[in-house]
């Protein structure tokens, strides 16, 4: 009971810790321009200003225009890794492919690469063949950005998963497919959901790929257009709105955050199957 | 009889695995073997590489600049190892099991939520001389508030990890969450009922039982601790005067301010060999272990 | 056939969700009438657009690169493709004689001529755009640099704009004694340069272009006096952290920063934060430090607007290109940025810069590029790097100066 208590204790003040530097970016951007001050960054905002900001974000920028092609980015390119992630996963593990941890490193080293020196030969190719500035294009490339990391990810997860369950199956006279989708993928709903929310939330805020291989309105995500509010010569938006804008476009990724909080409450025990 | 039963599934597992192999090699090594070429070359982006052989990397090694980076970023390696792993399994441990704890780890989680321009001006609201963080010493009469957080070296470089900390905890809390969950019940209800408790509980059942989760975490936090840049970019540009500069930034500094590609593409290349190395001698022996074919065949 | 089959749902799960998603491509810009236009700036070029569908019937499509660096490796990979742009913006400069070198811009020496023949633009702005005698680019803006002063402040403590340098020290003298701080500076890239380039033309402008040319060592005497001046006015308290990351507006709206060195554009950004020309803030050219120099230097920044040779809207690129140079055109841009109009036949939108461009027409002031696009880029960096650094950890330069200097020699030896 005292180590329980103790245990919320430290989570709590650890938490509140944690939220203070959110406190300075809501406060801040309750403010006004001219109400801003660097030497007082802990004084609250107000409501009034909140409200104007987060108007003159909905009427003076483009960052609202590119919400909805980001939600399609952020939900079908990591569906998409989270299937090709799972599948090398469980051809190495489960199925024990040949040479599983070389073609597992294969895979593994598409993280290890800088991306920032990769945009541009990515962005010779794309123009080449066509997938410049389309939304096919920045799905698949955000999709096997997002692969390894989920690989890895749904790697060790099968690898914790007892033997038996494979071979249980496998006298029931199952197909490999069967047994990826009946049984694998539902015994893993918690590490799946794992990938699938960090990789969309990376989707969400990637600025280089977008800014590099987008460029009409329909296929820009949103963080380019938040970026080009901040300006070093001129023009650019007002800075408490820019930081309005940067929150705003932070809400669909804290609310995915919260409410798929519930699927880790509870443990999986893994003895049912 | 698991080996047996395995082979026969070796087509069936190519069919699982290709598609991933093959788009990873397609999009995520292809530019590598560009970049490979181009460190051979000069070549500011335009016209055409000039073939110049070991010229870049000889230079890059004569760059003075290039020790301290390479010394920063083991300083970012370890210290990402210390802090926001160790912390995100101290967060993970805790709320594990405990009513309402997903609840608890949300504040841990908003920040990774957060936009890369809320992130940056996070930091440099914190971070910045006579900021935040100054402002609140001072308030509480604690020392420390004429600190120059990102102006001194090496604070600005643990300042800066702190900062990766605050954003990178939660994932490392919730990456170890799915381990913990995936932990057996019965041995851990066996070595309760042999009086294991506290600490002795988590040093010999539960931490050998998350090593899946740890070898991500520790594996995926040694890659990207390597390639720190991000947050080095926007909060001291590597400087002042390249004193917390990172391979990352050298790499981005040769590349596009002075649009040296090949010697910005000999730096990459220099960094993902030692990465490749670091990840090669890790993993290898965690997934090695890891591995229940082996297990088997060891036992 | 096991394999077979499960590949194939895999397959078609995969293809279904690209065709789900193709739906919504977006089509290319280059068949609807519309010149696709991509910068670096943040400026308001919607609005503009709509001048110029209004004039000459052609609408901008603008895609904004809030990233420089990411931005001009974009454009450089651009050209070996079939998207190099109709319209971009660049800079002058080492920038540009880089992409003349490869023939990759298109010549825009018939339309200089015909505006230069119009009195449209000034013959030293051209200069700027020539390289090998050829024209390339055109002007969007064309920004002096000039001291902003904050106008409340200086009633407050009884000051009036300096005109010489003495004076200026006084004035910052007076403002140090009150608690305000003289001069806002930075460090990093781009700002660090600032001081550096105010006090080396002002002391004498061919030390300033022979760094740039690699005529003058920085390690040479005079360029060491240079940096104790910076030095003197460092010690005396005249500049702002470099370490604070509140922009200069801010300071200037809170009044703890008097004056800031920056380019025209600037005025949009100080009304973001609520001040107003003429009333809060005004305008002065920042005198000469030696005050035995003939002209008075002042810095100028141009943003051009370029067209790709191979671009498949290269004609309607120069065309948007010429109008941007008409009197009408600056007019706009002017009124909509709130900037210095380089068109003599166009007004400044605000009094404080009139009186400003009357003052520059004078010949006593002396027009130079500033050190953001005069320095070749390693050269740069590696100044940024190291002002940054003094600017940190004020003491003897010469270690700094060292430091570009090694920099700059590898760089001549190549070049």
């Amino acid at each position: 009971m005292i180590s329980r208590i103790l245990r919320y204790v430290v989570l709590g003040a650890l938490g509140i810790l944690w939220l203070l530097p959110i406190y300075l970016l809501l406060a801040n951007a309750s403010k006004l321009t001219s109400e801003y001050s660097g030497s007082e960054l802990w004084s609250p905002g107000n409501l009034p200003a909140l409200l104007s900001n987060i108007g003159e974000v909905f009427s003076t920028t483009d960052v609202p225009s590119g919400l909805g092609v980001t939600f399609l980015y952020a939900t079908i390119a990591p569906f998409i890794a989270v299937i090709l992630g799972a599948g090398v996963g469980f051809a190495v593990i489960v199925l024990k492919v040949k040479r599983g941890f070389f073609w597992f490193f294969v895979i593994f080293c598409g993280t290890v690469f800088p991306l920032q020196i990769m945009v541009i030969p990515l962005f010779a190719a794309y123009s080449q063949v066509g997938l410049f500035d389309t939304f096919v294009g920045m799905t698949f490339v955000y999709a096997v950005v997002c692969t390894p990391f989920s690989a890895f990810v749904m790697r060790n997860f099968f690898a914790g998963i007892a033997e038996t369950v494979f071979e249980a199956a496998v006298v029931d006279g199952a197909s490999a497919w069967r047994i990826f989708t009946r049984i694998y993928l539902p015994m893993s709903r918690s590490a799946l959901v794992v990938v699938f929310i960090l990789q969309a939330t990376w989707v969400w805020n990637d600025l280089l790929l977008a800014l590099v291989l987008t460029q009409s309105a329909a296929t820009r995500p949103v963080m380019p257009l938040l970026a080009a509010l901040q300006s070093t010569e001129g023009g650019g938006s007002a800075y408490t709105v820019v930081l309005t804008a940067a929150l705003i476009v932070s809400i669909p990724t804290a609310l995915l955050f919260m409410f798929t909080q519930r699927v880790f409450q509870r443990g999986l025990s893994l003895g049912q199957y | 009889m698991s080996r047996r039963s395995s082979t026969n599934y070796q087509r069936a597992a190519w069919g699982f695995l290709a598609p991933g192999v093959a788009a990873v090699v397609l999009v995520l090594h292809l530019p590598v073997v560009y970049t490979v070429y181009l460190s051979f070359t000069d070549f500011n982006g335009l016209g055409d590489p000039d073939f110049v052989g070991l010229d870049n990397y000889v230079r890059m090694f004569r760059d003075p600049a290039v020790l301290t980076s390479i010394v920063n970023t083991l300083l970012w390696v370890v210290g990402t190892l210390v802090v926001p792993v160790g912390l995100g399994l101290v967060v993970a441990y805790l709320a594990f099991g405990l009513p309402g704890g997903a609840w608890l780890r949300v504040p841990f989680l908003v920040p990774y939520a957060l936009s890369g321009v809320a992130v940056g001006v996070v930091f440099s609201f914190v971070l910045q001389n006579g900021g935040a963080l100054s402002q609140a010493l001072e308030w509480l009469h604690l020392p420390g508030s004429e600190l120059r957080w990102l102006q001194d070296a090496p604070l600005n470089t643990f300042a800066m990890i702190i900062a990766s900390a605050w954003q990178g905890v939660g994932v490392n809390a919730l990456l170890f969450t799915v381990g913990l969950q995936s932990i057996p019940k019965e041995p851990l209800e066996a070595a309760k009922v042999d009086g294991a408790v506290g600490w002795r509980l988590f040093r010999h059942m539960i931490w050998p039982l998350l090593r899946p989760s740890t070898t991500i975490v520790v594996g995926l936090s040694i890659v990207n601790s390597l390639k720190t840049f991000d947050i080095v970019q926007s909060m001291t540009q590597g400087g002042p005067n390249r004193v917390s500069e990172t391979l990352g930034v050298t790499m981005y500094r040769n590349t596009f301010l002075n649009s040296e590609y090949g010697l910005g593409a000999a730096v990459a290349l220099f960094l993902t060999v030692i990465t490749l190395a670091a990840s090669i001698i890790y993993l290898r022996r965690q997934l090695a272990i890891g591995d229940p074919v082996k297990k088997a065949v060891r036992q | 056939m096991r394999f077979s089959r499960s590949a194939a749902t895999a397959a078609v799960l995969v293809l279904g969700a690209a065709a789900l998603s193709g739906c919504s491509t977006g089509g290319s810009a280059a068949d609807s009438g519309e010149l696709v236009f991509i910068t670096d700036k943040t400026w308001d070029f919607d609005s503009f657009s709509k001048e110029s569908k209004k004039d000459i019937d052609i609408a901008l499509k603008t895609s904004a690169y809030a990233d420089q660096e990411a931005f001009q490796a974009f454009v450089k990979q651009s050209f070996r493709t079939n998207k190099s742009p109709g319209l971009f913006t660049w800079h002058t400069g080492g920038q540009l004689e880089e992409l003349v070198a490869e023939d990759l811009v298109a010549p825009t020496t018939d339309i200089w001529t015909e505006a230069v023949e119009n009195g449209d633009v000034a013959e030293s702005v051209r200069d700027l755009y020539t390289v090998d005698g050829e024209q390339y680019c055109t002007p969007i803006s064309v920004d002096d640099w000039v001291m902003y002063y904050d106008k409340r402040t200086f009633e407050e403590y009884g000051l009036t704009a300096p005109t010489t340098w003495d004076e200026l020290m006084a004035v910052s003298d007076t403002l140090v004694d009150n608690g305000v701080t003289p001069f806002w500076n930075a460090g990093g890239n781009p700002w660090a340069f600032v001081w550096f380039q105010i006090l080396a033309a002002g002391t004498d402008l061919d030390l300033y272009t022979g760094l740039t040319t690699g005529d003058v060592k920085f390690t040479d005497p005079e360029v060491v006096e240079v940096m104790n001046i910076w030095l003197d006015m460092k010690e005396k308290g005249y500049f702002t952290d470099p370490g604070s990351k509140v922009a200069a507006e801010t300071q200037m709206k809170d009044q703890e920063v008097a004056m800031i060195p920056f380019g025209t554009w600037y005025a949009s950004t100080l009304t973001t934060v609520g001040l107003e020309s003429g009333t809060d803030w005004g305008v002065f050219p920042i005198p000469n430090v030696n005050p035995e120099q003939e002209t008075t230097p002042v810095a100028i920044e141009t943003a051009p607007a370029c067209t790709a040779e191979n671009s498949p809207q290269k004609e309607v690129g120069l065309e948007y290109a010429e109008w941007w140079m008409s009197s009408e055109a600056q007019t706009a841009w002017s009124e909509q940025e709130g900037n210095l109009p380089y068109n003599p036949n166009a007004e400044a939108s605000t009094e404080e810069f009139q009186a400003i461009a009357t003052e520059f027409a004078d010949p006593s002031y002396e027009f130079y590029l500033r050190w953001y696009e005069a320095a070749p880029a390693p050269i740069l960096t590696a100044s940024l790097d190291q002002f940054t650094g003094f600017m940190t950890n004020p003491g003897d330069p010469t270690p700094y100066l060292e430091g570009i200097q090694q920099v700059a020699d590898e760089y001549w030896a190549g070049n």
